[in-house]
């Protein structure tokens, strides 16, 4: 017999219900949603005793991003050859010709550029985070060694969200990048390479939806 | 002879060296010490708890760095 009427079934998602009416989930909740207390994590849902310039007293994190942690290993792949490579040309005796205090201070110089090199990617990839707060968003670059740059957009100011994922590394590890269109001065943020776009997507659109009804309640912070 | 004439050409080779190499690790110094301000500006930026950790680091990198061009001026 063909099914006129089926009751809606209550599905279980891990999409959170971030801020509606001010919500606070409990702890058993918050870790399904992606909260944790491990600070190279790179999806961390209401991350605890974060600060960043510029945040108000009364705003709340809700997420911190970074790009996910399978986009360091190329880099992690070059130190490891950085680091071998000297012991390697070593143990095959490619080294010999050199005298000794002229290859003390090659190899000096080696690891100390090494160890730059894995200190500059390890920091580019730490502090260049991305946070969504119950009234802005934020993309914090750090282009360089001296240049910094933090966009940041207000929620009311969000037009359109696009998550994009577009390999099969992407796909299989659930990464991609969240794209932000605002009508801010700056036109679109980007959220590279994060981790469970699809949330963040609709972390950001509950954020709207809170963010409308506070305008009609007349709530606006 | 030959061994006098061979110890003096790794001696002036040696302080052929020790000029541009001492020249570098200077430079180098000066780039662990941006990397210094830079951990500096990063963690007033985002604080998440591992900024002793992180400053401790680039401390260490720029002794380092101070202790490679000693050891330069020393071994060359």
């Amino acid at each position: 017999m063909p099914e006129v009427f089926a009751a809606e079934t209550k599905k279980t998602s891990h999409s959170p219900k971030v801020t509606r009416h001010k919500y606070i989930p409990d702890k058993s909740e918050l870790e399904a949603y992606g909260h944790t207390k491990n600070p190279f994590c790179s999806y961390n849902y209401c991350p605890d005793h974060i600060n960043f310039i510029g945040k108000d007293h009364s705003e709340k994190i809700i997420l911190l991003l970074r790009r996910h942690p399978i986009t360091n290993i190329p880099w992690i792949f070059l130190s490891i050859i950085l680091v071998s490579a000297p012991i390697v040309l070593f143990v095959f005796g490619l080294l010999d010709f050199i005298q000794i205090n002229f290859l003390i201070v090659g190899l000096i110089f080696w690891y100390l550029f090494t160890f730059a090199f894995i200190f500059e990617e390890f920091l580019s990839w730490f502090f260049n985070v991305y946070i969504v707060t119950d009234e802005r968003v934020f993309d914090v670059d750090f282009l360089n060694l001296i240049y910094r740059e933090i966009t940041d957009a207000n929620i009311d100011q969000i037009q359109d969200v696009t998550v994009r994922v577009g390999s099969v590394i992407r796909t299989v590890f659930d990464f991609g990048d969240v794209i932000i269109q605002t009508a801010a001065q700056i036109p679109q943020i980007e959220f590279e390479a994060v981790p469970h776009p699809d949330r963040v997507a609709q972390v950001l659109r509950e954020l709207r939806v809170e963010e409308e009804i506070e305008k009609l309640e007349g709530r606006v912070r | 002879m030959m061994f006098l004439d061979s110890f003096n050409f790794e001696f002036q080779a040696a302080s052929l060296l020790k000029i541009p190499a001492a020249l570098a690790a200077f430079i180098y110094i000066v780039f662990a010490f941006v990397v210094v301000k830079q951990v500096y500006k990063m963690t007033e930026t985002l604080e998440v708890g591992l900024e002793g950790l992180l400053k401790a680091v680039s401390f260490l990198h720029l002794f380092f760095s101070i202790g490679a061009l000693l050891a330069i001026l020393i071994i060359l």
